[in-house]
C-alpha cells in the first residue's frame, strides 16, 4: 500500500514513540504525580505548618497513633479539616470533570466538547442564581440552597436539551451540539438578567460562578463522592461502548450496541458528575477539555486506557492547580488551571508530529 | 459455519415492504438467502438497494412482511448475537481523535469479547488474522485520518472480517478503490465466501464487478426485484436497457489474475 | 422532534423565566441581614446604666449577629480577627484594639490597624491564616463582603463569627452596642453610642429647620467609558445621611439598584454635587463639571461640586458624626455646626 507522505510511522518516533506503547508507565507515572500532588496539598499552604506535624495530625487521626509530636488544636484544624479535605475534594471534582469531558467528547464526536457543553454550565449557573435571589435560607448536610439549585439547574437544563435536541439520533449530533449552544444561551441571558436585578447578592453568584474549592468540607466530600465516583465507575465499565460509537451510529448498532439507550445512559451520567462538581465548586473549567486530550495524545484514543487515565490525570492537575492557587494568594484555581496546563498542552501538540495527533 | 437445517435459508425476506414517512422504498419483496452464498445487489440510484440492506440487517423496521434470519424474526434476535451473525462494513465515517488502524479494526470484536475485561487473546488473534487476510499489516499502527479513502475502505472491511460473523453484508465497498484494489476485494470476498463458507451480499454499482465475481445478481428496481438468479440472466442486454436505460456493449474479459 | 416536547420545554424556560423575576421582587425585599440586629444581653446594659461595675458576670453570653444567627461567646475574646475597616474601627474606639490580632487589608484605621497583620483581601479570606491564629472571636461584614463559605467554614471549626451590617444610621449604633457586648465593653459602647447619637442630632437639629433643602447629589461613582452614574440607593445609609444633614437626597429609585440613567439625573435636577472621594475614587470638581451632559444640572452651571471624605461618611463606625458634619457643612456652609460633645 502506499504510505502517505505526511507521516512518519509511529515506530521511529523516539521517546513520543516508546511512552505510547506503554500506557501502563503513562498510568503508573499519573498515580505517582496524584500521590505527590495529595502530599503537597496537605503539607503546603498559606500557613507554614511543619511536615513532623502534618504527618502527626493524619497519623493521629487516621490510624489513632501518637507520635509524640505536640500539635496544637490550630495545626490540627488547618491540616485535617482545611487542607486534607480541600485536597480530596479537588481530585474529586479534577476526576469527575476528566472523565465527564472524555465522555462527551466521545458521545458528541466531537473533540472540543467539555462537560459543560450541553448547558450544564449555564444551568447550575442559573439554579445558584435563583438560589440567591429567593429569600430563603436552607441547609441540608452542609449545602446550601446554593448548591442544591445549581446542581438541579444543571441536571434541568442538560435534560431539557437532551429533550429539545433530539438525543443525537435522528436530529444528529450536531443538531444536539447547537440546541445546547441555544439552551446554554437563553440561560446565560436569564442569568445576566438575574445578576443585573440582584444588586448587592451579585458577589455571591459571581463567586460561585467563578469556581473555587474554597468550600470543601469533609461532610461535603461525603456527599459528593458517591456522585462522582459511582458515575465515573460506571462510564468506565461502558468505555467500549464509547469507543464503537466513534464509528458512527450505523456502524455502532452493527457492532451489537444498543446507540440510543447507550448514549441515554453515558449522557445522563456524565451530567450527573458534571453537576455534582459544579454544584460543589462552581464552574471549573479546562481539565474537562484538555486532561482527555492530552492523555489521548499519550496513550491513544482507546476509551478504556483513556477513562481511568484521565481520571487520574485530571484529580492530579486540579488539585495541583488549587495548591498553586492558594499559595499564590487565593487567586481563581482556573487561572492558575490554564496557566499551568496550557503551556504543556502545546508543547505536546507541538511534539506529537506522528502518531497520535489531535 | 452456521447449524441451519439443510435447505433452510439463512437470511429470508418475504413480502417485505419497506418505507418513510409516506413514502415507500421496497414493495413486496421476497428474497432468500442459501447458508454459503455469494450474491451482489444491484439496481439505479434509488432502487432502494441500501434500504433493502437495512432491512435485512435489522437497522430498518418494516412495513410489511418478514425477515428471517436462520429461521428467527430478525427484530426478535438479541443485539450482540445479530453482530455476531452479521458483519455489516461499516460506511466510511470520520474519526474525531487520532486512532491507529489495529484499534479500529478491534472494534470489530465488540460483539464478542465481555464488555469489563477488554480483549482476549482469541480476540487479538482475529484482529490480526483479519489485518493480515486484508493485506493491510503495513498501515497497523497509521493514524486512521491520514489513509487515503481506499486504505480506509479496506480498514472498515477488516472490522467486518475480524467480527467473525457468518454472514457479511456489503454497501457498495468499491466506492473509493482504484481497479487493482476493486479486484482484490472481490478476490477477497470470493476467498471469504469459498474458503470460509461466509454468506456474502454485497451492493454494487459496478455491473462489470457484479457480473464477474458473482453467481447470483439480484436486480432492484424502484423497489421490486426485477432479476434473480445467474448474471448472464439477470444482467443481460435488454435487462440493463430496461432497469437502467443504458445500451451496454457486453464484452467478456478476463479480468485479474487467472 | 415533537410539538409537544417543544412545548413541554418552552413550558419549563417560562417557569425559570416567571421564577427568576418573582424572585427578584420579593428577594429584593429581604436580604439575609435587612432585619435589625437585636442584641440579646441585659448584663450589658445594665452595666452601661450605672456608673459602678455590675456583678452581674458578661460572659458567657450569647448575641445576634445582624444576619440573625445566635453567636455563642464562652469567655471573653481575647484574641480577635476583624474583616471589616468599619468593624476594626469600632473595636479600637471601644478599647478593644491590642486585642485584635489581625485584620483585612483595608483596615486603615486608626494607624495601629495598619500595622496588623492582613487575613483578608477585598474578595477573599484566609482561613488557614485565621485558623493559625487560634482567635476567640472572628467578625465579618455581612451581605458577602466576607464571602459566605469563609464564615460558614470558621463556624464549623467552631470559631464563633459575628457578622456585621448596618443598612442604616441606628444599625452602625446598635452595631456598636452589639460589638460592645461581645467583647466585654459594654459599658464603652454605651457611651460611645450616647456621643454620637447626641452628636449627631445636634447636627441634624442645626440644619433641619433649614429650607428650602437643596437637591444633592452624592455622588458615588462614576465609569469614563460607559457614562454609568452611580448613586445611592432608596432607602440606603447614604441616602439617609444625606438628609440628616440636611438635604434632599436624590437616590437611585430603586433600592437594589446603585446606577442611575443620565436622563433621570437630569431629571431631578441636583443642586449639589458632593463628591465622595476616597483612595479609589477621586475626580477633581473641574472634571465633574467636564462630564458628558452635566452641563444641564443646576449643580454644575452654579459650580456647586464639593469633594468630602467618602470615608467618613459612608464607614459605618465610629466616626460617623464627622462625616454628618462634613456632609452638614458642605450642604449648609453658612450655619453654623454645634461643637462635637
Amino acid at each position: 500500500m502506499a504510505a502517505g507522505a505526511l507521516s512518519r510511522d509511529v515506530e521511529a518516533g523516539g521517546l513520543g514513540a516508546w511512552v505510547r506503547a506503554r500506557p501502563l508507565v503513562v498510568g503508573v507515572v499519573a498515580v505517582v504525580l496524584l500521590v505527590v500532588t495529595l502530599i503537597l496539598g496537605v503539607g503546603l499552604g498559606s500557613v507554614r505548618v511543619a511536615p513532623a506535624e502534618t504527618i502527626a495530625v493524619i497519623l493521629s487521626r487516621v490510624f489513632g497513633i501518637d507520635i509524640g509530636v505536640t500539635i496544637t488544636p490550630a495545626t490540627e484544624a488547618i491540616v485535617w479539616d482545611l487542607r486534607l479535605p480541600r485536597v480530596l475534594t479537588a481530585m474529586l471534582i479534577g476526576c469527575g470533570l476528566a472523565v465527564a469531558g472524555t465522555t462527551f467528547q466521545g458521545l458528541l464526536r466531537n473533540p472540543l466538547a467539555d462537560p459543560y457543553v450541553l448547558g450544564t454550565a449555564s444551568g447550575a449557573a442559573v439554579g445558584a442564581a435563583i438560589a440567591v435571589l429567593l429569600p430563603i435560607q436552607l441547609v441540608v448536610v452542609e449545602f446550601g440552597l446554593l448548591h442544591g439549585l445549581a446542581f438541579v439547574g444543571a441536571l434541568a437544563s442538560a435534560w431539557l436539551v437532551f429533550r429539545l435536541g433530539g438525543m443525537g439520533g435522528a436530529g444528529g449530533l450536531t443538531r444536539l451540539l447547537l440546541t445546547g449552544y441555544a439552551v446554554g444561551s437563553v440561560l446565560a441571558a436569564v442569568l445576566t438578567m438575574a445578576m443585573y436585578v440582584s444588586g448587592a447578592e451579585l458577589r455571591q453568584i459571581f463567586s460561585f460562578l467563578l469556581g473555587g474549592l474554597g468550600g470543601s468540607s469533609w461532610v461535603r466530600l461525603i456527599v459528593a463522592a458517591p456522585l462522582i465516583i459511582g458515575s465515573s465507575v460506571l462510564i468506565m465499565a461502558r468505555g467500549r461502548s464509547l469507543d464503537g460509537m466513534l464509528l458512527g451510529d450505523a456502524a455502532a448498532g452493527h457492532l451489537g450496541i444498543d446507540v440510543s439507550r447507550e448514549r441515554g445512559i453515558l449522557l445522563a451520567l456524565a451530567s450527573m458528575a458534571t453537576a455534582a462538581a459544579v454544584a460543589i465548586s462552581g464552574l471549573i473549567g479546562f481539565v474537562g477539555l484538555v486532561v482527555p486530550h492530552v492523555v489521548r495524545l499519550l496513550v491513544g484514543p482507546a476509551a478504556h486506557r483513556v477513562l481511568p487515565i484521565s481520571a487520574i490525570a485530571g484529580a492530579a492537575l486540579l488539585s495541583a492547580a488549587d495548591l498553586g492557587a492558594r499559595l499564590v494568594g487565593d487567586v481563581p484555581v482556573g487561572v492558575v488551571m490554564a496557566l499551568l496546563g496550557a503551556p504543556f498542552f502545546l508543547f505536546l501538540l507541538n511534539r506529537s508530529r506522528s502518531g497520535y495527533q489531535l | 459455519m452456521i447449524a441451519v437445517a439443510p435447505g433452510a435459508p439463512v437470511l429470508a425476506a418475504k413480502a417485505l415492504t419497506v418505507g418513510y414517512a409516506g413514502r415507500t422504498v421496497i414493495d413486496a419483496a421476497d428474497l432468500s438467502v442459501a447458508p454459503g452464498e455469494r450474491l451482489a445487489l444491484v439496481g439505479p440510484n434509488g432502487a432502494g438497494k441500501s434500504s433493502l440492506l437495512r432491512a435485512l440487517t435489522g437497522v430498518l423496521a418494516p412495513r410489511a412482511g418478514s425477515i428471517d434470519l436462520l429461521g428467527e424474526a430478525v427484530d426478535q434476535v438479541p443485539r450482540k448475537k445479530l453482530a455476531r451473525t452479521i458483519a455489516v462494513v461499516p460506511e466510511l465515517a470520520d474519526l474525531p481523535f487520532a486512532m491507529p488502524v489495529e484499534e479500529v479494526v478491534a472494534l470489530g470484536r465488540l460483539p464478542h469479547e465481555p464488555p469489563l475485561t477488554g480483549l482476549r487473546p482469541t480476540d487479538v488473534a482475529a484482529v490480526d488474522g483479519a489485518i493480515e487476510r486484508i493485506g493491510i499489516t503495513g498501515l497497523r499502527r497509521r493514524d486512521m485520518r491520514e489513509l487515503s479513502m481506499g486504505e480506509r475502505q479496506l480498514v472498515f472491511i477488516a472490522v467486518a472480517v475480524a467480527q467473525a460473523a457468518p454472514i457479511l453484508v456489503l454497501d457498495e465497498p468499491t466506492t473509493h478503490l482504484d481497479i487493482r484494489h476493486q479486484v482484490d476485494v472481490m478476490e477477497l470476498l470470493v476467498d471469504l465466501n469459498e474458503r470460509d463458507g461466509t454468506t456474502v451480499i454485497a451492493v454494487l454499482h459496478d455491473l462489470a464487478l457484479a457480473a464477474h465475481f458473482f453467481p447470483r445478481v439480484v436486480v432492484l428496481a424502484n423497489g421490486r426485484i426485477v432479476g434473480d438468479g445467474a448474471p448472464t440472466e439477470t444482467l443481460s442486454a435488454e435487462r440493463i436497457r430496461e432497469v437502467f436505460g443504458v445500451d451496454p456493449a457486453l464484452v467478456r474479459l478476463p479480468v485479474g489474475a487467472a | 422532534m415533537s410539538s409537544a416536547d417543544r412545548r413541554r420545554g418552552v413550558a419549563l424556560l417560562s417557569v425559570l423565566l416567571a421564577a427568576i423575576l418573582g424572585a427578584c421582587s420579593s428577594g429584593s425585599a429581604s436580604s439575609p441581614a435587612a432585619s435589625v440586629p437585636v442584641v440579646a444581653a441585659p448584663s450589658g446594659s445594665d452595666a452601661a446604666a450605672s456608673p459602678t461595675p455590675s456583678p452581674t458576670p458578661a460572659f458567657p453570653v450569647t448575641v445576634t449577629d445582624d444576619e440573625g444567627t445566635s453567636v455563642e461567646l464562652a469567655a471573653e475574646p481575647k484574641k480577635i480577627v476583624s474583616l471589616t475597616p468599619a468593624t476594626t474601627e469600632i473595636l479600637f474606639a471601644l478599647g478593644a484594639g491590642d486585642r485584635i490580632v489581625a485584620t483585612d487589608d483595608g483596615s486603615d484605621h486608626p494607624e495601629q490597624a495598619v500595622a496588623l497583620p492582613d487575613v483578608a483581601t477585598f474578595s477573599s479570606v484566609d482561613v488557614e491564616k485565621v485558623v493559625a491564629l487560634s482567635p476567640d472571636l472572628v467578625v465579618a461584614g455581612g451581605l458577602g463582603f466576607t464571602p459566605a463559605e469563609s464564615i460558614t467554614k470558621l463556624r464549623d471549626l467552631k470559631i464563633p463569627v459575628v457578622v456585621i451590617y448596618a443598612p442604616s444610621v441606628e444599625g452602625v449604633l446598635k452595631d456598636i452596642e452589639l460589638l460592645g457586648t461581645a467583647t466585654g465593653t459594654s459599658a464603652d459602647a454605651a457611651s460611645i453610642t450616647s456621643a454620637m447619637r447626641a452628636d449627631m442630632d445636634a447636627v441634624a437639629a442645626a440644619v433641619a429647620t433649614k429650607s428650602p433643602k437643596p437637591r444633592v447629589f452624592y455622588d458615588v461613582g462614576y465609569d469614563d467609558t460607559t457614562g454609568a452614574i452611580y448613586a445611592p440607593a432608596d432607602d440606603s445609609f447614604l441616602a439617609e445621611m444625606v438628609t440628616m444633614a440636611g438635604g434632599d437626597a436624590i437616590t437611585s429609585g430603586d433600592p437594589n439598584t446603585y446606577e442611575i440613567p443620565l436622563e433621570k439625573l437630569i431629571e431631578k435636577d441636583p443642586q449639589l454635587i458632593v463628591l465622595g472621594t476616597n483612595p479609589f475614587y477621586s475626580p477633581t470638581p473641574d472634571a465633574v463639571a467636564k462630564r458628558r451632559g452635566w452641563d444641564a444640572f443646576s449643580a454644575v452651571r452654579s459650580g456647586a461640586i464639593k469633594p468630602v471624605n467618602d470615608i467618613e461618611i459612608t464607614r459605618p463606625g465610629p466616626r460617623l458624626p464627622m462625616g454628618l458634619r462634613t456632609l452638614a457643612a458642605a450642604i449648609w456652609p453658612d450655619v453654623t455646626l454645634p461643637s462635637p460633645s
